[in-house]
């Protein structure tokens, strides 16, 4: 296996007296899709929106293809690969799906020095990723606010994509979505990963994770608690590490 | 979403024809109303609320606000003045004006922006401060019998239109582009919708408000050069209902008080309808005390009215959303 894209050591997060992350070690390969799982309140956002450059961490550092990083902006880890499609679809409801996609990136022509959009441009990039991702959108000029869940998840995604982004992350990305449509955001996490994309896919469905992701970690209270490639667990044992019953976690919760 | 330069949707429409309900009613009410004359009268008492407008469109659209414009537009005309009394060259008298407005505008992004105080906050704050600046400018005087070097500048005709309309085309022209046809416009409207949600797209957050509170100023600094070259004289109450008149001009054209949508074309005709309502009543008798009542009395009007038809939920007008 190549070496890792990213891997953060000793991540640590505070929010004043509130620990939200103790200590967090991982590693993200390209390639493989790893799902982070764990109760509500475990720190699984937490730990993505520093990855995203939306957090600084309290402690810890963060390595992208082997060197430090310190990521002040969401900006900062646009530009190093790593885009986030946020558990709260960090979408504008009142711009369009284009003009979303390319929020923060657009595409430019500067005359006399002012720098005025390239529309079509950026709706024709738009059009040709929604067909990529077989999402058909009756009128692409409205406001994302009056799309469906599923709609606004394709919009993040084609944000992602868009980026061409190394390590895309998606935080719950089917939580609001039926059936029909979570099975489309799934599928599309394995596409991206035989991209040669890292992915991280942040879901309460344990039946879901255990479908698409390659490698598996638990959160619990701030903690990482254990790691499974998905051959070596089952669905029983990834709950019983969730809820904090297996052994293992139960040994490590006991040291300290 | 498709914009043009005067493209206009149902509620500027609407705008339009109470424009010219209003016009109807008061040529009725009024013989000395429908005069040319009194056509003149409203468009230049219009100038400088439309200036000030467009800045308050953009700060609004931006999900901020400045109750301070009135005041600001005071200090940036004793500026104006002073340069005039001084006998500077004419066009730097011009330009005093937005340098002056666009300084005070970066004041108050340092308060509000760095400061992380609320805009309607960290304004009212600036506001008494600015008030006492003018007072003690002033000395309790007012600037008057100024020369006429700028009212002759802007009267000026070039191909028969007189340089303040190309001065005022040009700064709708330059709010509109920048708008609706630039980065910067999609930043501004995405802050309105969500300021956090903007920052986790990697909007540089800070510097558009900072740009926008700029501007604003720079453009209530123009209006303060038109208010000289119109009255040459200062007086110590200026612009003392400005800021309501703005407000409720760019509410009543469309833009949203919460921010995130906007109509530059709906302020133009939110200024109009206000200034001709304001002409209007002033000439069937209503003494000019009155004035405020009606223009706070509209602009409670239409947010209640936007309530009821649900273009705003009770629970943002409670300011739980940020
Ligand atoms: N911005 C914040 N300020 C304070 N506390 C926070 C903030 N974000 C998250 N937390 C807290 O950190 C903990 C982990 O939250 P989160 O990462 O959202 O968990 P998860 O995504 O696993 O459900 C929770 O106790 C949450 O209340
Ligand atoms: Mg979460």
């Amino acid at each position: 296996m190549s070496a890792p894209f990213l891997v953060a050591k000793g991540i640590v997060k505070r929010f004043g007296a509130l620990t939200a992350l103790s200590g967090i070690d991982l590693e993200i390969r390209s390639g493989e899709v790893l799902a982070l799982l764990g109760d509500n309140g475990a720190g699984k956002s937490t730990f993505v929106k520093i990855l995203a450059g939306a957090h600084a961490p309290s402690d810890g550092d963060i390595l992208v293809e082997g060197s430090p990083v310190m990521f002040s902006s969401p900006k900062d880890a646009a530009s190093a690969g790593i885009a986030t499609i946020f558990q709260e679809l960090a979408l504008s409801e009142n711009l369009s799906i284009s003009e979303n996609v390319f929020l923060g990136r657009e595409l430019k022509r500067s005359i006399f020095g002012i720098p005025f959009l390239r529309r079509q441009e950026m709706r024709k990039r738009v059009d040709g990723l929604l067909t990529e991702l077989d999402t058909h959108i009756s009128d692409p000029e409205a406001p994302v606010g009056s799309l469906s869940g599923g709609q606004r998840q394709a919009v993040a995604i084609c944000r992602a994509l868009n980026l061409n982004a190394k390590l895309v992350i998606m935080d719950e990305p089917t939580a609001a979505l039926a059936v029909a449509e979570t099975r489309k955001v799934l599928s599309l996490t394995r596409r991206l990963a035989e991209r040669g994309c890292a992915v991280v896919l942040i879901s309460h469905n344990i039946a879901d994770v255990v479908e698409v992701a390659d490698r598996m970690a638990v959160f619990r209270r701030g903690r990482k608690v254990a790691e499974r490639l998905r051959a070596g667990t089952n669905p029983e044992e990834i709950v019983s590490l969730i809820t904090g019953a297996h052994p293992d976690v139960r040994a490590l919760e006991k040291t300290n | 979403m498709r914009h043009g330069v005067f493209s206009m949707n149902g509620r500027e429409w609407s705008l339009l024809a109470a424009c010219a309900v209003a016009i109807f009613v008061l040529s009725v009410a009024s013989p000395y109303f429908a005069t040319s004359g009194n056509a003149a009268t409203i468009l230049r008492n219009s100038v400088e609320l439309l200036l000030v407008g467009l800045g308050m469109t953009l700060l609004l659209a931006m999900g901020g606000i400045d109750v301070s414009v009135g005041i600001v537009m005071g200090l940036a005309a004793i500026g104006v003045g002073r340069a005039l009394g001084a006998d500077l060259p004419v066009p730097i008298t011009a330009l005093a004006g937005p340098i002056i407005g666009a300084a005070l505008g970066l004041l108050t992004a340092t308060v509000v922006v760095l400061g992380r105080v609320p805009a309607i906050v960290g304004t009212l704050g600036l506001l008494g401060v600015y008030r006492t600046a003018i007072f003690v400018l002033l000395g309790g005087q007012w600037l008057s019998g100024l020369p006429t070097g700028l009212t002759v500048l802007l009267g000026t005709t070039v191909l028969g239109i007189p340089i303040a309309a190309y001065v005022i085309a040009l700064a709708y022209l330059a709010m509109w582009t920048a708008l609706r046809r630039t980065p910067f416009g999609l930043h501004l409207l995405a802050i309105g919708n969500s300021e956090e949600k903007a920052r986790l797209s990697g909007i540089p957050v800070v510097k558009v408000r900072f740009i926008t509170f700029i501007v604003s100023g720079a453009l209530t600094g123009l209006a303060a050069t038109f208010y000289v070259a119109n009255y040459r004289n200062v007086e110590m109450t200026i612009g003392s209902t400005l800021a309501l008149d703005a407000i409720a001009a760019v509410v009543l054209g469309g833009t949203s008080i919460l921010g995130g949508r906007c109509s530059l074309i709906g302020t133009v005709l939110g200024v109009l309808l206000l200034r001709i309502l304001q002409n209007g009543l002033l000439l069937v008798g209503v003494p000019s005390l009155w004035q405020p009542v009606v223009t706070g009395g509209l602009l409670i009007g239409v947010l209640a009215l936007e309530v009821a038809t649900s273009r705003l939920s009770l629970s943002q007008l409670g300011w739980t959303r940020k």
